[in-house]
């Protein structure tokens, strides 16, 4: 902010460092606003502003864990209010996830995940999750990024990650499996293999 | 931490449990994932679950690939930064 914009010593290197990771925050963008209009206006405003803040990125640090953040950082000002989320212990979130499971097995869907492709049903389910745990789903399971890097991007502790990564897989995997459910995809049914439209 | 200590089948299948999701993100200590490992490999308590959050892992994965952005997109913000000092 505030930097002379006719100084170009200050731009070196951002189109070879900043501007290969345009695709992975055009993504990170769509998972934030989940509007494509929206999202191009963030993709924009994330990329002026790392223009205008390049000389406070650190050189030989994670560039997309920055831009990722000022991503981030401008989409939460834009909002009016954020809504507080609940969440538990990471360890309570764990055992949970043991509850979904044998939920799943019991209801002939032990196998659901490796036996039918649901990348629809992903999708949609990731913009039903509530904003914090879909910021967690998205960088830690789509974008690779670690628990630590996770925390950086979003400004909170390790154990905050977890806590909502766990919870937002789990939201996830309730809405898969209740889809699955209703599409009549689950296996072992009484009456043999199900068929379409019945 | 003795127990840390390659001792898979030492580890109870609570624990396992606990840090399944950790395991699978490879966020644990070296001994610890050597254990987990040893642990599920004989566990058919643990093992089923571990499989199951593998396979929504895997699944939630593949979404990244199938969703790339307009190719107009990167022009359009190229044009901006252009406008905005970038030589
Ligand atoms: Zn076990």
């Amino acid at each position: 902010m505030g930097q002379d914009p006719s100084a170009p010593a200050a731009e070196t290197g951002f189109e070879e460092i900043a501007i290969p990771w345009l695709d992975d925050v055009a993504r990170f963008s769509r998972h934030l606003t989940k509007d494509p209009a929206d999202a191009e206006g963030l993709l924009q405003e994330t990329f002026l502003r790392a223009l205008r803040g390049w000389h406070t990125f650190t050189p030989g640090t994670e560039c997309r864990r920055w831009l990722f953040t000022i991503c981030r950082n401008t989409f939460i000002q834009g909002l009016q209010s954020r809504k507080p989320v609940a969440y538990d212990a990471p360890e309570l979130e764990a055992l949970a996830a043991a509850a979904v499971h044998a939920g799943a097995v019991s209801s002939g869907m032990g196998d659901i995940f490796s036996r039918i492709d649901l990348g629809d049903a992903i999708k949609c389910g990731l913009d039903k999750l509530p904003e914090a745990f879909r910021e967690a789903v998205v960088l830690v399971d789509l974008e690779g990024m670690s628990y630590e890097g996770s925390a950086q991007v979003l400004g909170v502790p390790v154990g905050t990650i977890r806590s909502r990564l766990f919870r937002g897989r789990r939201l996830l995997q309730e809405l898969l499996l209740a889809h699955a459910q209703d599409a009549g995809l689950a296996a072992n049914r009484s009456f043999g293999p199900l068929k379409e439209g019945t | 931490m003795n127990e840390d200590a390659t001792m898979g089948k030492m580890l109870s299948c609570d624990k396992v449990m606990r840090q399944l999701w950790d395991y699978l993100d490879e966020e644990l200590t070296p001994e610890r994932m050597s254990a987990i490992a040893a642990h599920l490999s004989g566990c058919n308590r643990c093992f089923p679950q571990y499989d199951f959050e593998r396979a929504f892992l895997r699944a939630v994965r593949s979404v990244r690939e199938e969703n790339p952005p307009p190719a107009q997109q990167r022009e359009r913000v190229m044009a901006a930064l252009r406008a905005n000092g970038l030589p």
